[in-house]
């Protein structure tokens, strides 16, 4: 076989960084144990290189091979699936630049990389890991490029990588948008098995603690009529019943019993459209208390949404809520006995303290209610640093160290309620969040998550009750960081914030119409050329005609016969000629110089500086076999500096 | 207002420019309205070339050779072709001495340096043959001697392009040993009248002095020769042969020898504009002449040579 020829040394150099871009966005996900290794062996690699173009022995390469898989099989379990097969597609890139000391291999190494590129998206398709892929894709096809040159320079080599990545922008948009989508995917692309921090169907105490430290966006909201009043901005999750002793679960036969709960709406009807986050779980939030389920989605008999499917993507409904309302006002039986559950052997001193206040007011749900919330006002402080708790985690709260935030508070205070014999239920969920000026939106973010509690009252119906709000106004008024303490983190200072919101709407651009373009949206995409629902054949069909169209146009462009030397010069006379068809002289391209500017000068007798142009150009162009580059520039700048009034139109006739 | 340019080649002698100008202006006194053809027929003297005179009998083909001929001090023939004309009847016949006892070469009407051959389309292909090659090698073999033609040598042929009967047109092929096609045409009212009042032609062709030598006439030939041609302006005459061959009406193009004719004919025409370098302008001057007589259209063609030529200038662009 004939061998390939050797890489020069910007070749090399090339090629490893197009591996070393193609490991990048890798790096940050992959385990210390793959990553370290992978980083040393093509820094190590590097120098090799400079110090000696001799080709590594087998004896270094084939260990390294088998030592790989080893580790990877050691930290995933296997090799197969998204995370470890990516982390071999990163090792094994490493080790192939080990071995690439011709032009063969540094193509193949290239090609692997944009391989490994591509499956970053695997994991992320934001818009910023987007921008870094086609940072490293530039640098790809520089490298690729380099290949076949034998320049010492690499800034050509990048800015024709660039190009090539420009000239192929259209041809991806058109694949983008008309190539034809799966409804489902075509491989079951494995889940994350790290879950997303977001609301669970379990609380614990200190469970929400990750969340509201969490500054990632839950679910963004644009309202269609008019916005309620922060502090009535509740966002249902997930509605919690049962209680043993430490965490609060949703008991899983109630999501299966679709009850149409029986709302009556007071005052107006809130109607809007949430843009949830993926979080991978089955909740979908509305504002409290939703009137209708999305598509796709049940309403529980406790008022909260739950998807058929996990939320993978990040989804759009519609949705229309009741801010004022009266909720079950005929308590099922069902309803009762779950909303009086208590774990028995737990927390005796709170149930005694119930039963006090239970007694003392003869049952009046309204002045317990009243009593459990003067009590927390009183002696209780809201911080994000709570101590743990111990088996009888009520008490410890309760009477010990009253320190908490909302999932202690509405923990505590269901407790007591089902103690003091007040049907009761915690509710999930989020309150408040952001609104962006520039987009016109409500932004809600993780750190935004909230629980809180109901009662049922007779004739009320559930009503609720938010003890976080006793304790810390400012939790419900301002957030829960404004409420932990007096200063905000570093990462909400106002000025950082203006940038976040617009950094927030770019974000909402891209989820909006590069993630969430899916196979339904793409289906509509015909509608205006008559087709209504666009099957894969029309898809294929418009893909292919554009895609040839975008072709044709860029054969055509790069065939272009040409231009012959002296540029310059017919650049500044086709600019004088511009000028003057502006002017209302336009020229024939038939016409030579002599002949326009004998013409022109019929239209502008007085501007004896063009007939000057003339002359010039006429003598650089035809006087002189190579005309003076200084004479050109003269010339250029004088086209530059002239100007025209505009041709009368009878001057402009008898010309 | 080429003054401030300092052009490659030097600009034409002002006393031979200006010798130039009296004598086209004695020609123009003769052959009245007629500037243009009569530009034309000097750009093709100066280039070297022979003439072509294609138009109506009595519209002054005759005269204006005659008056080339005088102005340019040049000895003149002048040859009437008809069908029973022979190839020696031209170029000359041996004829046996009785004193010498040999063959004796009796040079033909050929043997002068301005030769007008009339109504050339009426002479047997045959005998044009022999003038065509005359002209193109200019000189000619009589039973196995040659004998140069004088220099210079020009050729000015006429034909009569309406009365067909009994001629044998000019096959395409030896079309192309003339430089130049010029039509003249009926002169414009001014001038008819002009022409008609004052007197008699042949009287005034006999007053004409010389306005040229010999001598000066080869120095500015090769002055002439020495006409820049830009590269830019190579350019725009390969873009009209490339057009003329892919012109859809036009079956045969223009070849590279009418290539070269035109760059030469169009640095004739320079030089008499006074300038040392060609322009498009120059070129567009002569491509008729030069090339309406080359173009062979397609048959399905009913657009008559010149307006396929004048298509062609309208076409090309010059330059961007």
């Amino acid at each position: 076989m004939k061998s390939s020829p050797a890489l020069t040394g910007l070749q090399f150099r090339l090629t490893a960084a197009a591996v070393f871009v193609a490991v990048l966005p890798h790096l940050l996900r992959l385990p210390s144990l793959i990553s370290v290794p992978v980083l040393a062996l093509i820094a190590l690699r590097w120098l090799q290189r400079r110090r000696s173009t001799k080709r590594l022995p087998a004896w270094i390469k084939l260990p390294l091979v088998l030592l790989f898989p080893v580790l990877i099989v050691f930290h995933y379990g296997n090799l197969f699936g998204r995370e470890p097969g990516s982390a071999l597609a990163c090792a094994m890139l490493a080790l192939k630049l080990l071995e690439t000391d011709n032009r063969r291999d540094a193509r193949a190494a290239i090609c692997f990389s944009a391989f490994v590129l591509m499956s970053a998206l695997l994991f992320d398709q934001g818009m910023w890991i987007t921008v870094l892929l086609c940072a490293a894709l530039v640098i790809l096809l520089a490298a690729l490029r380099a290949l076949e040159s034998a320049r010492t320079q690499w800034l050509p080599d990048l800015r024709s990588g660039a190009f090539a990545l420009a000239t192929a922008l259209p041809l991806a948009l058109c694949a983008f948008v008309l190539f034809p989508r799966l409804a489902s995917p075509l491989w079951g692309a494995p889940n994350d098995t790290t879950a997303r921090t977001g609301l669970g169907d379990r609380m614990a105490p200190g469970t929400m603690q990750e969340l509201l430290i969490d500054d990632s966006p839950a679910f963004r909201v644009v309202f269609d009529t008019t916005t309620p009043p922060r502090d009535k901005l509740y966002w249902r999750g997930p509605v919690l019943w049962q209680f043993d002793g430490s965490a609060w679960t949703r008991p899983e036969w109630l999501a299966s019993r679709p009850g149409d709960g029986d709302v009556r709406v007071r005052g107006d009807r809130v109607s809007y459209e949430v843009t949830l986050e993926p979080s991978e779980r089955h909740w979908l939030l509305a504002l409290d208390v939703p009137l209708l389920a999305p598509q796709g989605a049940v309403r529980g008999a406790d008022m909260s949404l739950v998807s058929r499917t996990h939320v993978d993507d990040p989804i759009r409904y519609r949705m229309v809520s009741a801010p004022d309302y009266v909720l079950e006002p005929m308590l099922d039986p069902l309803h009762r006995r779950l909303a009086l559950q208590l774990p028995t052997g737990f927390d005796p001193r709170a149930r005694a303290l119930a039963q006090r206040w239970h007694d003392e007011f003869h049952g009046d749900p309204n002045r317990i209610i009243n009593a459990a919330l003067d009590m927390i006002r009183g002696e209780f402080t809201y911080t994000l640093n709570a101590p743990l708790l111990g088996r009888d985690s009520v008490d410890d709260f309760l009477f010990d160290t009253r320190r908490g935030f909302c999932e202690h508070f509405s923990s505590a205070f269901t407790f007591l309620m089902r103690a003091a014999g007040i049907p009761a239920r915690v509710v999930t969920g989020y309150q408040g969040g952001y609104f962006n000026k520039l987009g016109n939106y409500w932004v809600v973010r993780q750190s935004d998550a909230h629980a809180w509690s109901e009662v049922w009252l007779q004739g009320l119906g559930w009503v609720r009750v938010d003890p976080t709000a006793a304790v810390s106004p400012q939790r419900v008024q301002a957030g829960a960081h404004a409420a932990a303490g007096a200063s905000a983190p570093w990462y909400q200072a106002d000025w950082l914030m203006a940038i976040r919101n617009r950094m927030d709407l770019v974000n909402r651009f891209w989820n909006d119409a590069i993630v969430q373009f899916n196979a339904l949206r793409q289906q509509s995409l015909l509608t205006p050329f008559g087709v209504d629902k666009a099957e894969y054949p029309q898809l294929m069909l418009a893909m292919l005609a554009l895609g040839s169209v975008l072709l044709g146009l860029f054969a055509w462009w790069a065939m272009r016969a040409p231009k012959p030397a002296g540029d310059a010069l017919d650049a500044a006379y086709a600019r004088l000629c511009r000028k003057l068809a502006r002017a209302g002289a336009a020229r024939d391209r038939a016409e030579g110089p002599l002949t326009l500017a004998m013409r022109v000068a019929a239209t502008w007798p007085a501007q004896h500086g063009l007939q000057d142009l003339f002359a010039q150009y006429v003598g650089l162009r035809y006087a002189h076999a190579l005309p003076d580059p200084e004479r050109i520039q003269n010339f250029t700048r004088a086209v530059a500096r002239l100007r025209l009034p505009v041709a009368t139109p009878a001057a402009a006739q008898s010309s | 207002m080429n003054t401030r340019l300092a052009p490659v080649a030097s600009a034409p002698d002002p006393v031979l420019a200006a010798a130039l100008e009296r004598a086209q202006a004695q020609v123009n006194r003769v052959v009245l309205g007629k500037a243009a053809p009569v530009r034309l027929a000097f750009a093709c003297i100066l280039a070297g070339g022979h003439l072509l005179i294609e138009d109506l009998p009595g519209v002054g083909k005759t005269t204006l050779a005659h008056a080339l001929a005088a102005t340019l001090d040049l000895s003149f023939q002048r040859i009437q072709f008809t069908s029973d004309m022979l190839p020696s009847d031209i170029i000359g016949v041996s004829v046996y001495e009785r004193e010498s006892g040999a063959f004796k070469f009796h040079p033909g009407p050929l043997f002068a340096q301005l030769v007008l051959a009339d109504e050339i389309n009426r002479a047997t292909p045959k005998t044009q043959s022999a003038l065509l090659e005359a002209m193109a090698e200019q000189q000619i073999t009589v039973d196995g001697a040659t004998h140069k033609l004088p220099t210079p040598f020009f050729v000015v042929a006429t034909q009569n392009p309406v009365e067909l009967a009994g001629t044998y047109p000019l096959p395409d092929s030896q079309l192309d040993r003339f430089m130049l096609r010029i039509g003249l045409d009926y002169p414009d009212p001014a001038a008819e009248r002009a022409l008609l009042a004052s007197s008699d032609r042949r009287e005034l062709l006999a007053q004409l002095t010389p306005c040229l030598s010999t001598a000066q006439l080869a120095h500015m030939r090769s002055a002439t020769a020495a006409v820049l041609a830009s590269p830019a302006l190579i350019d725009y005459v390969q873009a009209l042969l490339a057009a003329s061959r892919a012109h859809a009406q036009i079956r045969v193009g223009l070849s590279p020898r009418a290539g070269l004719a035109l760059l030469a004919a169009a640095r004739a025409y320079a030089f008499l504009e006074g300038r040392a370098y060609c322009v498009p302008e120059d070129v567009q001057a002569v491509f008729p002449g030069v090339a309406a007589h080359r173009l062979i259209p397609s048959a399905s063609s009913s657009t008559s040579r010149d307006r396929l030529a004048a298509d062609l200038l309208a076409k090309v662009p010059v330059r961007n």
